[in-house]
C-alpha cells in the first residue's frame, strides 16, 4: 500500500530539494508569524479552519507535549506567565508579579483581578494552588501524572485571595518558565477532579479552562470547534491586542493524509494547516501561500548513541560515528532552509545554547582513523570487523520526527562509507515501544524535544527523565542536575554549556538539525503566531477578505 | 425453525472463538497500549508512575484474569476503556458506528448499482467493442488501490473542479466522494460474478426453450436469466462485507472521516486492545448476521431450495 505513495514522496522530495536550493538563494529570512501589519486593521469575526495532522488524545496539560494536544491546550488555557517567543523573557499574564527567593525554592505570585474560567468561576489563589499541586505532585487516585516541566515541587500556600506561594524541596530555577508552558495551563478546580480518562477525546467540551477560546463541539478523532470567549480580557499585558480574540471560532479538523491537507489549503477549503512536509513547502509557497516555520527551541533532532551497548562503549567508535555523519547533506537533500543544520546538541535558539560545531564537524577521514585505531578493520563486505564481530548497528524509524526514515537511510549511507553498517528498521508501535528501551536492540535512538528553558537538556538525557541515552553515566547526571538546580541565570547557562561540552567530548549524540514545526497559511490569514515551542496561537489571528 | 436455531448456535460459537483468538493474539503481540502511550520517553514518567497507571487499567494482573474480566464485561455490554483516548470504548463506538454504517451502506448500494449496470450493459450493449470495454471495467476497478482512488477523486473533483469540498462539507456532500471510493473497488467482483453467471445461465437449455417460444432478448435476460444469475452474486455480496470494513479503514483515513475504520486504524497503531477487541466482535457480528441473512434469502429466490429443506 505504501509503494506508490513512497514513490510520489521521492519524486516530490527531489523536486522540493531543487526548489529549496533556489529558495535559499532568494530569501534567507525565517518567518515565525504571518504578517499582521500588511493586511491593514484587524477585523473581528469569522471562523478559521485549521487542519491537524493527528487527532488529539488528552487535554490534561502535563500530557499536552504531543502537538495535537498542545495546539488545543495553548488556546483554551491562560498561564501564570507568558514567555516571549523571541526573547524568551518571562512576562506577566495571569500573575501580575512574582518574587523568587535566593535559592529558588520559594516562589510567590500575585494574581490579576477579574480573570475567570470559562464556567464563570474566578481564577483565585486557591484555584491556582490546586492546579500546581496537581501538576507538581500528580494525583495517583485520578491517574493524573506529574508535569515533566516541574521539578522538586513540595507544596503550595494560599496567602490571600490574590497571592499564592509555592515551595520546593530543592532549588527549582526552571519553575518560573514552567509556569508559562502549556503543561501549566490553568484549569478550573472542578475540572482537576476529573480522572485522566475524563480528559480524553470525547470529553473536550467539559474541560473548563481560562484561555481566549473554549471547546464547544467535538466529534471524536475528527473535529473540534473552539469558540472565542467574549469576556476574555486578560491577554499578557505586553500584547498590543487586548480583549477577546479576533476570530469568532476555529474549526479544527483532523486530516491525516498530507496531500489532503496541502490540497485543501491551496483549494481554499482550509485556512491554516499544521505539518507541511519539507517536500511540500515549495508547492505551498509557490502558490502564494505562507510557510511559517517555528523553531522548537530545545534539544535538536539528533541520534543518541547508547553507550551501554558494547559496540558503542568505545569512545573512539562513538567519535567516528559523530564525525562520519554529514548533517549538512541531510538538510540539503531531504529538508529545506527552515531546518537549520545543528551546531550543538541544543538548537541555537534554545536557552543555554553553546556552539559545538567545530568539535562535531563532519570528517570521514578522521572517522576512519579512529576506527582503525580502535581495531576495527574493513572486512570483505566493506563493513568493519573486530574479533569476528561486525560493526553493525540498528536504529528505528521515529514516527514523530519528520521524514525520519529518509533521514536515517541517508545517515546509513554516509556511515557505510566509513565501514559502519546501520540498519534502519520500521516497527509497529508495540515492538518500537518495547525495543527502544533496550540498548542492545536499539543502540541508536532518533529523537528531539522542545522546551524554551535550560531544563530541556535534562529532560532529554537525565536518567530519571526521558533518559534517551539509557545512560548509566553518573557524571552526566551530575552535570544535568546542576542545570536544573542552579538559581543564578548566568551560572545556569554555564552549567548547560558544560553538559553540551561533555556530550560532545564523550560523543554521546549525533546532532542533525534544529527541528521546526511547519505551518501553511492562506494569504488572507493575518496574525497567526506560535508560542515559544511552536504551538499555534490563534488569539491574534484574523481573516481578511478572501 | 430448528434450522434457524442451529444457525444462531453456530454463530455464537464463531463469536466466542473470534473473541478468544483475538484476545490471545493481542496479548501475544510485543508491547501494549500502556507501554506505547505512557512508557514512551516522550512523557518522562517514572517507573512508579507507570506501575500506578498499569494498576489503574487493571493491566498488572495475569492474562487469564484479564480474559475473565473482559468476557464478563462484554456480556453486560461494558467494553472497557480505550487507553489511547482515555474514553469508554462504547462511547467511541457509538460515535463512530453511524458514520460508518452510512458510508458502508451507501457504498454497498452504489457498488451493487455499478455492478448491475456494468454486467447488464455488457450483455445488452449494441457493439461488440463496447461490450468488451464494459466487460474489462471490473478488471480495472478491482486492481485500483482504495487509497489511491480516494486521493485521485479528491484531487480531481474537490481541488481541481471544486465540485465538492472535503473539509467543511455538509453531511450529504461529505459522503459523495468517500462512497464512490468505497463502491468502485467493491463493485468489481460483484460485476465479474454477475456477468459470468449471466453468460452461464444464458447457455442453459431452458433459456434456449424460452427463446424458441419466441421471447425477446430483454425479456429473457430480465425474467429468466437474471433471477437465476443472482444467487452466486448474493453469496459474493455476503463475503464482500469484509471488504467493506477493510475499505472503510482506508477511505475514512484518506478523507479524515470519523468512523469505525478510522478508529480501527488508530487502535491498531496504538495497540489499543480494548478498542480492537470490541471492533473485532462488532465485525464478527456483522459478518455472521449478513451471512445468516444471505442463507435465509436463498430459498426466497430459488424455490427449489425451499422444497429441499422441507424434504429434508
Amino acid at each position: 500500500m505504501s509503494t506508490p505513495r513512497t514513490f510520489r514522496r521521492l519524486a516530490v522530495t527531489a523536486a522540493a530539494a531543487l526548489a529549496a536550493v533556489s529558495l535559499l538563494a532568494s530569501c534567507a529570512t525565517q518567518t515565525t508569524a504571518t504578517d499582521a501589519a500588511t493586511g491593514g486593521d484587524p477585523v473581528e469575526g469569522g471562523t478559521l479552519t485549521y487542519l491537524e495532522h493527528q487527532p488529539h488524545t488528552t487535554l490534561y496539560p502535563p500530557q499536552a507535549g504531543f502537538y495535537p494536544n498542545g495546539g488545543i491546550v495553548n488556546n483554551i488555557t491562560a498561564r501564570l506567565t507568558w514567555q516571549d517567543p523571541e526573547s524568551l523573557e518571562i512576562e506577566p499574564w495571569v500573575a501580575t508579579e512574582w518574587t523568587v527567593n535566593a535559592d529558588a525554592t520559594e516562589y510567590t505570585f500575585e494574581l490579576r483581578d477579574h480573570v475567570t474560567f470559562s464556567d464563570g468561576t474566578v481564577v483565585d489563589a486557591a484555584a491556582v494552588a490546586k492546579n500546581f499541586d496537581t501538576y507538581g505532585l500528580g494525583n495517583t487516585e485520578l491517574g493524573l501524572t506529574v508535569s515533566e516541566a516541574i521539578n522538586n515541587y513540595a507544596s503550595s500556600e494560599v496567602v490571600d485571595a490574590d497571592t499564592v506561594t509555592f515551595r520546593f524541596s530543592a532549588p527549582a530555577p526552571g519553575f518560573l518558565q514552567a509556569t508559562s508552558t502549556i503543561n501549566s495551563g490553568l484549569l478550573s478546580p472542578e475540572t482537576l477532579d476529573r480522572k485522566l480518562e475524563e480528559f480524553g477525546a470525547g470529553s473536550s467540551t467539559e474541560i473548563v479552562g481560562s484561555g481566549a477560546f473554549v471547546v464547544t463541539e467535538e466529534e471524536i478523532g475528527t473535529s473540534l470547534r473552539l469558540e472565542a470567549r467574549d469576556d476574555y480580557d486578560w491577554a499578557p499585558p505586553s500584547f498590543e491586542h487586548q480583549g477577546r480574540a479576533y476570530l469568532d471560532a476555529i474549526d479544527l479538523v483532523v486530516a491525516p493524509e498530507d496531500s489532503v491537507r496541502i490540497g485543501s489549503l491551496l483549494a481554499g477549503q482550509a485556512d491554516v494547516i499544521r505539518y507541511v512536509q519539507a517536500f511540500d513547502e515549495a508547492q505551498v509557497s509557490g502558490a502564494g501561500f505562507e510557510i511559517i516555520a517555528a523553531p522548537t527551541r530545545g534539544v535538536n533532532n539528533s541520534i543518541g548513541l547508547r553507550f551501554t551497548n558494547p559496540l558503542l562503549s568505545d569512545l573512539k567508535v562513538r567519535q567516528a560515528l559523530v564525525h562520519g555523519v554529514d548533517a549538512q547533506e541531510v538538510v540539503d537533500t531531504i529538508f529545506t532552509e527552515n531546518y537549520p543544520v545543528a551546531t550543538s546538541q541544543l538548537a541555537s535558539t534554545a536557552a543555554g545554547y553553546t556552539d559545538e560545531s567545530e568539535a562535531l564537524a563532519f570528517d570521514p577521514e578522521l572517522s576512519e582513523e579512529l576506527l582503525d585505531e580502535a581495531g576495527w578493520q574493513v572486512g570483505a563486505d566493506g563493513v568493519r570487523e573486530k574479533n569476528g564481530e561486525r560493526l553493525s548497528l540498528t536504529v528505528y524509524e521515529a514516527k514523530p520526527q519528520p521524514l525520519s526514515k529518509q533521514t536515517l537511510e541517508l545517515v546509513s549511507q554516509q556511515l557505510a562509507k566509513i565501514g559502519v553498517e546501520l540498519n534502519v528498521k520500521a516497527a509497529d508501535a508495540g515492538s518500537y515501544a518495547a525495543d527502544i528501551l533496550d540498548p542492545l536492540k536499539t543502540p541508536l535512538y532518533h529523537s528531539m524535544v522542545g522546551r524554551a528553558d535550560n531544563d530541556v537538556i535534562k529532560s532529554q538525557y537525565f536518567t530519571k527523565n526521558r533518559n534517551t541515552l539509557l545512560s548509566n553515566d553518573a557524571k552526566l547526571d551530575e552535570l544535568l542536575t546542576a542545570v536544573a538546580s542552579e538559581p543564578d541565570a548566568s551560572k545556569r547557562d554555564e552549567a548547560s554549556a558544560a553538559v553540551q561540552d561533555y556530550l560532545t567530548e564523550q560523543a554521546y549524540v549525533i546532532p542533525l538539525f534544529e527541528e521546526p514545526q511547519v505551518y501553511g497559511a492562506a494569504p488572507y490569514v493575518h496574525g497567526f503566531a506560535t508560542e515559544a515551542v511552536a504551538r499555534p496561537q490563534f488569539y491574534d489571528t484574523w481573516l481578511d477578505e478572501k | 425453525m430448528p434450522y434457524l436455531a442451529r444457525r444462531v448456535g453456530q454463530a455464537l460459537v464463531v463469536l466466542a472463538l473470534a473473541f478468544t483468538v483475538t484476545f490471545v493474539l493481542l496479548q501475544a503481540l510485543p508491547g501494549d497500549a500502556i507501554l506505547i502511550k505512557f512508557e514512551s520517553p516522550e512523557l518522562g514518567l517514572s517507573p512508579e508512575q507507570i506501575a500506578d497507571i498499569r494498576a489503574s487499567y487493571g493491566a498488572d494482573v495475569p492474562a487469564w484474569q484479564q480474559y475473565l474480566h473482559t468476557v464478563s464485561g462484554f456480556l453486560v455490554g461494558d467494553f472497557g476503556y480505550s487507553v489511547q483516548y482515555g474514553t469508554p470504548v462504547h462511547e467511541l463506538l457509538a460515535a463512530a458506528l453511524p458514520e460508518t454504517l452510512a458510508l458502508a451502506g451507501l457504498g454497498f448500494l452504489v457498488a451493487v448499482l455499478i455492478a448491475v449496470s456494468v454486467a447488464f450493459l455488457s450483455t445488452l450493449a449494441p457493439f461488440a467493442w463496447l461490450r468488451q470495454a464494459l466487460r474489462s471495467l471490473p478488471g480495472v476497478f478491482v486492481s485500483v488501490p482504495v487509497f489511491w482512488l480516494g486521493i485521485v477523486l479528491i484531487q480531481v473533483f474537490s481541488f481541481q473542479l471544486k465540485l465538492v469540498p472535503v473539509i467543511g462539507a455538509d453531511p450529504v456532500q461529505s459522503l459523495i466522494l468517500p462512497v464512490l471510493t468505497l463502491a468502485i473497488p467493491i463493485s468489481a467482483p460483484l460485476a465479474q460474478v454477475l456477468a459470468r453467471s449471466i453468460d452461464d445461465v444464458a447457455l442453459s437449455p431452458f433459456v434456449a426453450v424460452v427463446r424458441a417460444k419466441g421471447a425477446g432478448p430483454a425479456r429473457v435476460l430480465w425474467r429468466d436469466v437474471a433471477r437465476n444469475a443472482l444467487l452466486p452474486t448474493i453469496t459474493i455480496a455476503g463475503v464482500l462485507i469484509g471488504e467493506l470494513i477493510g475499505g472503510a479503514v482506508v477511505t475514512e483515513t484518506v478523507f479524515g472521516r470519523a468512523g469505525v475504520g478510522r478508529l480501527t486504524e488508530q487502535a491498531v497503531a496504538n495497540q489499543d486492545v480494548a478498542v480492537l477487541q470490541a471492533i473485532v466482535i462488532l465485525a464478527a457480528v456483522v459478518f455472521v448476521v449478513v451471512n445468516l441473512a444471505v442463507d435465509l434469502v436463498y430459498p426466497v429466490l430459488d424455490p427449489r431450495l425451499k422444497r429441499k429443506a422441507v424434504a429434508a
